[in-house]
């Protein structure tokens, strides 16, 4: 049969975001698939060279759309590295909360799109308004509803007010109801077990080799999670256990590693986030929420190479930042995880797909192209 | 730390370990720390020190079971900005290749697929370097832009 080209994106529905991938078909299978990035680019890190260590705080929570909290959380440690910096303990109890919120948000977001993708169109509408409730929370609490610029080197912004526990409280109750409906329609629906189940499934021996992280890996049955490898926020304080095949709770098991499995693994991590703020609001101390800092225009940071990472609701994210003891960095790297999901892994999986099966690969891979392009 | 110990040299620095190797050490550094149990390939980071002359590439590689994170760091001369491709041990390095050449016009020997990442027909220099002055590139690109629509020179 002759083979076609085939190009999917920018501008596309099935597509996760501003990237496009450029498929050779023969007949509806993918025989070999390339990634083509470049639509978003915003040179942020040649930015941040220029600019103050804290004028890079509006920065950063740009380069992933949908969880812009952990960008700051990231970049934050990396200067307290470097600062030698004990954040106050309210400050770690809060930035959990918000870390996790966002976490559920971002998920949310993640579980509607991918819904779409398989033509369940009523999960992107619910899932889209039960975001909006967590949003409600951060507007609250921050004053913004998309990006916070909330956590700061050294603690966070502002204090928590009195009333906010109440309503996240409120808001973890609703979507915990919630997610019985988005069992209902689609996590113990047919539709899902046929399309799902074996499609677009990770090679779990190469996993690690390939660089896959977060909820992507733990499909594959390593439960490895940098909030228990890595313990940063409030995380060594909180009890909660790693969500990893084969271990789904009430769902039926199948393959390691394969869309439906990545997608499980997603929904369940959303009721163990709802765990850990229950937790975190529990039992989050009284105290300074930051710590002082020193004059902004002045402030220069001591000379070093600092890594920090973070999970985000897509894989690990990391911060390299390099300081040579002066009033901006040198230079910020940052590591996102859909820079190996999205190019590496995502052109590996979809070599011998169906067409018809490229975009629910994609998005059970939950690529974002702002963090491969920054 | 463990890398530290099977490499035989580096410092620890904020809880990582900071390796600095030749240049013709480094295959076998990556090869030997794999085997050992860094089997994650965090990231390739490329720093451009002006003032020195040089580049220096840091490899980042993650160990699950010691939790142990080590930067391999190799410097290359700036103005020979020639490397050995390393995408051979692991597949992701062939994109953090790409980028780094693309950003900093490092060549990479052994890379076959060093091919436009995130720009697209840049006839200019590489962007990252500490050189490109990007407020003067903008002057240059795009200042004979006149605001007000009938203005002359309009489109440049």
């Amino acid at each position: 049969m002759k083979e076609y080209e085939l190009f999917i994106g920018p501008q596309h529905p099935g597509i996760t975001g501003n990237m496009m991938y450029h498929l050779w078909v023969d007949g509806d299978t993918v025989t070999k698939a390339e990634c083509n990035v470049g639509y978003l680019h915003r040179g942020f890190e040649k930015l941040m060279e220029s600019r103050l260590w804290m004028q890079n705080i509006p920065l950063v929570c740009r380069i992933c759309v949908p969880e812009p909290d952990v960008n700051e959380a990231a970049y934050s440690m990396a200067v307290e590295q470097l600062m030698g910096w004990e954040i106050p303990d309210r400050a770690r109890y809060i930035r959990t909360i918000v870390l996790e919120l966002a976490r559920i948000a971002a998920y949310l977001m993640a579980i509607g799109s991918y819904a779409g993708s398989i033509g369940i169109y009523t999960i992107p509408q619910w899932s889209m308004g039960d975001r909006d409730y967590i949003l409600d929370i951060f507007e609250q609490l921050t004053g913004a509803r998309v990006y916070h610029i909330y956590i700061w080197p050294g603690g966070v912004r502002w204090d928590m007010p009195a009333s906010l526990p109440r309503l996240i409280e409120k808001t973890l109750n609703y979507i915990e109801e919630r997610l019985k409906l988005y069992d209902d329609v689609l996590f113990e629906n047919r539709v899902f077990f046929d399309r799902a189940i074996g499609v677009g499934k990770i090679p779990c021996s190469k996993a690690i080799e390939w660089g896959v992280t977060g909820p992507n890996l733990r499909a594959c049955g390593y439960g490895y999670d940098v909030r228990k490898l890595e313990p940063y926020a409030a995380y060594d304080e909180i009890d909660f256990d790693i969500v990893s095949y084969p271990d789904l709770g009430k769902f039926d098991v199948h393959e390691a590693g394969d869309a439906y499995t990545r997608m499980l693994i997603r929904r369940l991590e959303i009721e163990q986030s709802i765990g850990i703020i229950r937790q975190a609001l529990e039992k989050m101390p009284e105290g300074e929420h930051i710590l002082k800092h020193p004059n902004w225009l002045r402030w220069k940071v001591p000379e070093g190479y600092a890594f920090a990472r973070v999970e985000s609701s897509k894989g690990e994210f990391g911060y390299f930042v390099v300081s040579n003891g002066g009033l901006k960095p040198v230079r910020v790297h940052v590591r996102g995880p859909s820079y190996t999901h999205g190019i590496n892994v995502a052109e590996r999986l979809l070599q011998g797909a169906n067409i018809a099966d490229v975009s629910q690969i994609l998005f059970s891979l939950d690529i974002c192209p702002p963090d491969i392009e920054r | 730390m463990k890398s530290i110990e099977l490499l035989g040299k580096g410092e620890e620095m904020h809880g990582r370990a900071y390796i600095k190797l030749n240049v013709n050490e480094l295959e076998e550094a990556i090869k030997k720390l794999k085997e050992n149990g860094f089997n994650h390939f965090v990231m390739l980071s490329c720093i451009d020190w002006l003032d020195k002359g040089k580049f220096e590439l840091v490899y980042h590689m993650w160990n699950y079971e010691e939790k142990e994170h080590a930067m391999l760091s190799i410097d290359i001369d700036r103005n020979n900005a020639v490397m050995k491709s390393m995408s051979h041990i692991f597949p992701q390095i062939e994109t953090y290749e790409r980028e780094v050449h693309e950003m900093y016009g490092i060549k990479f020997e052994g890379n076959t697929r060093l091919t436009p990442f995130l720009l697209e027909n840049w006839p200019h220099d590489p962007p990252m370097r500490k050189d490109f002055d990007s407020k003067k590139f903008v002057r240059q690109m795009y200042e004979s832009i006149p605001f007000i629509e009938g203005e002359e020179n309009e489109g440049i």
